[in-house]
């Protein structure tokens, strides 16, 4: 599914952009001037990809209207799956984005190089139009070897944390990046480990379970660890097998702002999101897909860079795929 | 797992915290008995995770709450970042010291230089140059100004 890849953007650099990812996802671009043509991706029965430059909260809340129109902006040709927006403010200035049933996807337009994010971008894209975009494999550039690793208990979250920062610094990042992503891969194994069991109602079984215990994770509550370095892009990913991910609540934790007096963390819930915001906002990109009742795997990008300075300012994206 | 040593007498106790801050953190037992000043150093904390977050925000504004003065000094770049990005970290206590990170523009070794809050704020914010202390190159400030300093300017 999903021949061409749709950009409704005025911007040279958006064209740039999806032209690099259209030809690394094997798609066909066509620029559109007006919103209404967005639609005939949207009717498109091969699922066209749609990347929308996403300038104002009016931008999107015209788009939701057009969509509303000509086709229902809750039928079944409406899927978040396929769009990606492009923003110049970062994610937590968008929270109507958040809101919106259309997001899918959030690029920062800090491209750097639009040829070369776009070529790794469109390696995410070529993969989400896979019938399921589970792998770091996918993403990461042609010369990455992925490694698995299956934590036999919740002990071992530490552990594997700190082999994680190892690996990262023999890759060549500097000490403060190696600490971000094994902040990152530490807050991701601990939601595989004690966020997502659920039970056959949906409600969670270890989401108050202090985060120091030890239990093993066996049967549906195995968690696995995936790393891979491409020579620019380290990824890691946590995997596990409920598929319990609540979009709307991921989403509104990752555009939270801790600063602002209403958003004080409450040291009485265990509450996530705290740690995965903060990955987000010190240069992380992630990949979160998830296939309802089966396996989730959220993903986590960190490109090497020549300083720590560059590494916050990298190239950045929130993606989501999620099927039900 | 971090560890600490404590110093100090009568009515002041310092604590130097090292080691991430994470799940097995249990402040209560590790701080023991807070008089009425506590300095926090935390010059070898690499690194903070969430549940180690929390329980660092319980155990400080209980310790406010009963009326302890906090002081947070050589605080550590972890440190600082969640400084600046949790509105309620220090508990209302004082920022005297923090670590501020260089990169060497010739050898490319990360450094760290100890400021004071205060001089900071006389300087008007400007980071000065280091010399590396492992080649002859320039060191200069590695972080994004308006955030790594964000918490003076509130």
């Amino acid at each position: 599914m999903g021949n061409n890849l749709v950009l409704f953007s005025q911007r040279d650099e958006d064209l740039a952009f999806c032209g690099a990812v259209a030809a690394s996802a094997g798609l066909s671009l066509r620029k559109v001037n007006r919103l209404s043509e967005v639609v005939d991706g949207v009717r498109d029965p091969e699922r066209s990809v749609i990347f929308v430059d996403l300038g104002s909260a009016e931008t999107l809340s015209s788009l939701e209207q057009v969509l509303q129109a000509e086709v229902g902006l809750f039928s079944e040709l409406v899927n978040g799956n396929y769009f990606h927006f492009i923003s110049d403010a970062d994610f937590e200035e968008c929270p109507w984005l958040a809101e919106s049933p259309l997001m899918g996807s959030f690029i920062l337009r800090n491209y750097r190089d639009p040829n070369e994010a776009g070529t790794r971008y469109g390696r995410l894209v070529g993969s989400s139009l896979k019938d399921r975009a589970f792998g770091l494999a996918g993403v990461l550039g042609p010369s990455a070897r992925v490694q698995k690793v299956r934590l036999g208990r919740s002990t071992q979250k530490q552990e594997a944390v700190e082999a994680v920062r190892g690996y990262v610094v023999a890759a060549g990042f500097n000490n403060r990046m190696a600490t971000v992503v094994a902040n990152a891969v530490d807050e991701s194994l601990m939601n595989a480990i004690f966020d997502a069991p659920v039970d056959a109602s949906g409600k969670q079984e270890k989401a108050m379970v202090p985060r120091s215990e030890d239990f093993p994770l066996d049967g549906k509550n195995q968690v696995e660890m995936e790393i891979g370095f491409d020579g620019k892009v380290i990824g890691v990913s946590a995997i596990d097998q409920f598929g319990s991910i609540d979009k709307n609540r991921l989403l509104r934790h990752m555009s939270k702002v801790y600063m602002n007096e209403a958003y004080k963390v409450k040291s009485t819930s265990a509450g996530a999101g705290l740690g995965l915001s903060s990955s987000f906002q010190s240069g992380g990109s992630f990949f979160f897909v998830c296939d309802s009742g089966v396996r989730s795997e959220a993903m986590l990008f960190f490109s090497i860079e020549e300083n720590y300075r560059k590494f916050r300012e990298q190239f950045r994206f929130l993606a989501t795929q999620f099927y039900f | 797992m971090v560890k600490v040593v404590r110093e100090g007498s009568g009515n002041s106790l310092t604590i130097r915290l090292s080691g991430p801050i994470e799940e097995s953190v249990n402040f209560e037992e590790i701080v023991g008995a807070v008089p009425g000043e506590l300095r926090v150093i935390t010059k070898d904390v690499p690194r903070i995770n969430s549940v180690g977050v929390k329980a660092w925000i319980k155990f400080f504004q209980g310790v406010s709450v009963k009326g302890t003065k906090l002081v947070f000094a050589e605080c550590s770049t972890a440190i600082v970042e969640q400084i600046n990005l949790i509105s309620n970290f220090t508990s209302g206590g004082r920022v005297e010291s923090i670590y501020v990170p260089f990169a060497c523009g010739q050898c490319k070794a990360e450094l760290i230089g100890l400021f004071a809050c205060d001089a900071l704020k006389a300087s008007g914010l400007e980071i000065p140059d280091l010399q590396c202390s492992k080649c002859p190159g320039k060191a200069v400030f590695d972080d994004i100004p308006e955030e790594y300093l964000g918490f003076l300017q509130r």
